[in-house]
């Protein structure tokens, strides 16, 4: 979001405040994208990922108040869904993940023609602790640098630093075999 | 390797939207939620300056009540006292007149006549 639609949507928050519906529409509207796919690609089904979405926003509209910006809203909806999911992933000892033909896709398709590889890339997110997957998702997905993933979750740097590199490590490690086995099928 | 397995989940991971019927029904009952929780404010707020006139009228009525009665009693006072005063001074006067009337009786009795004194 450019600096423009940020003050757009810090009148649009002050509106809402007061208790302008169309103005707490235009802040859902703004801002549900990110935290249906955070909360998607955490818990791995559309059902989940609705009812956390849900939550989130429902718990915000108790909490408009204490919050201050459209920035600060934003890091305020990513800390709670990325927190609410990885609570969700600690209570359940296995999330149980629906058949990749049956969900709405985890990834965009238009951006990722390869659908082999992008079931492979899922397969290994939802292989992730609930920590490392937050800290991927909110790195790779929603953009944060460490310093503030680190924020978002309340972990340390280095943590943050050390799950993204463990988890990248062991993707490319994955995926280069993949492409590997690829190649040698292609073979003649 | 390591920028490629980067650009490739960043593509992968662009945000998805919800379906637009959960769209509607997520703004639907946010907004209903927020909305329920605005009027008891709202309500409070609009009640308090009715409860505050409520309240100083009332005060201003006893307080008023209680200037008035007090006027009134001290009104009462002042008048049964001018009226026992009336009557203390009527019953001087009358007195006062019973006191000429047996002074002039005493008076006329202690006084002979000048030509009794003159025979004798």
């Amino acid at each position: 979001m450019n600096d423009e639609v940020f003050d757009v949507l810090d009148e649009q928050l002050a509106l809402a405040r007061s208790g302008e519906r169309s103005a707490l529409a235009a802040l859902v509207h703004a801002h549900q994208r990110s935290v249906y796919s955070l909360a998607l690609r955490m818990l791995g089904t559309r059902d989940l990922a609705e009812d956390l979405t849900q939550e989130v926003f429902m718990q915000l509209s108790g909490n408009l108040a204490t919050i201050e910006s459209n920035r600060h809203l934003g890091f305020w909806l990513r800390q709670v869904t990325s927190n609410r999911a990885i609570d969700q992933l600690r209570r359940r000892a296995k999330v149980q993940m629906t058949s990749l033909d049956d969900e709405a896709p985890l990834f965009s398709d238009e951006a990722q023609p390869d659908h082999l590889l992008q079931r492979h890339l899922r397969a290994l997110l939802s292989e992730l602790s609930a920590p490392a997957r937050a800290v991927l998702l909110l790195r790779f997905q929603e953009d944060l640098d460490p310093i503030e993933i680190a924020a978002t979750l309340s972990m340390p740097l280095n943590t943050v630093k050390s799950h993204l590199k463990r988890s990248l490590d062991t993707m490319r490690i994955k995926t280069a075999a993949l492409q590997a086995v690829r190649c040698e099928d292609n073979s003649p | 390797m390591s920028n490629d397995i980067e650009s490739r989940l960043k593509a992968a991971l662009r945000p998805v939207a919800p379906c637009t019927q959960f769209s509607e029904k997520l703004v639907a009952k946010v907004c209903a939620d927020r909305t329920a929780q605005i009027p008891p404010r709202r309500l409070a707020a609009a009640g308090r300056p009715l409860a505050w006139w409520l309240s100083a009228s009332v005060a201003a009525s006893v307080i008023l009540g209680t200037g008035v009665h007090q006027h009134l009693q001290q009104q009462r006072l002042q008048q049964s006292g001018l009226e026992a005063r009336r009557e203390v001074l009527e019953a001087l006067r009358m007195t006062s007149q019973k006191l000429n009337l047996a002074y002039e009786a005493v008076k006329s009795q202690a006084t002979p006549p000048a030509d009794e004194q003159s025979g004798a």
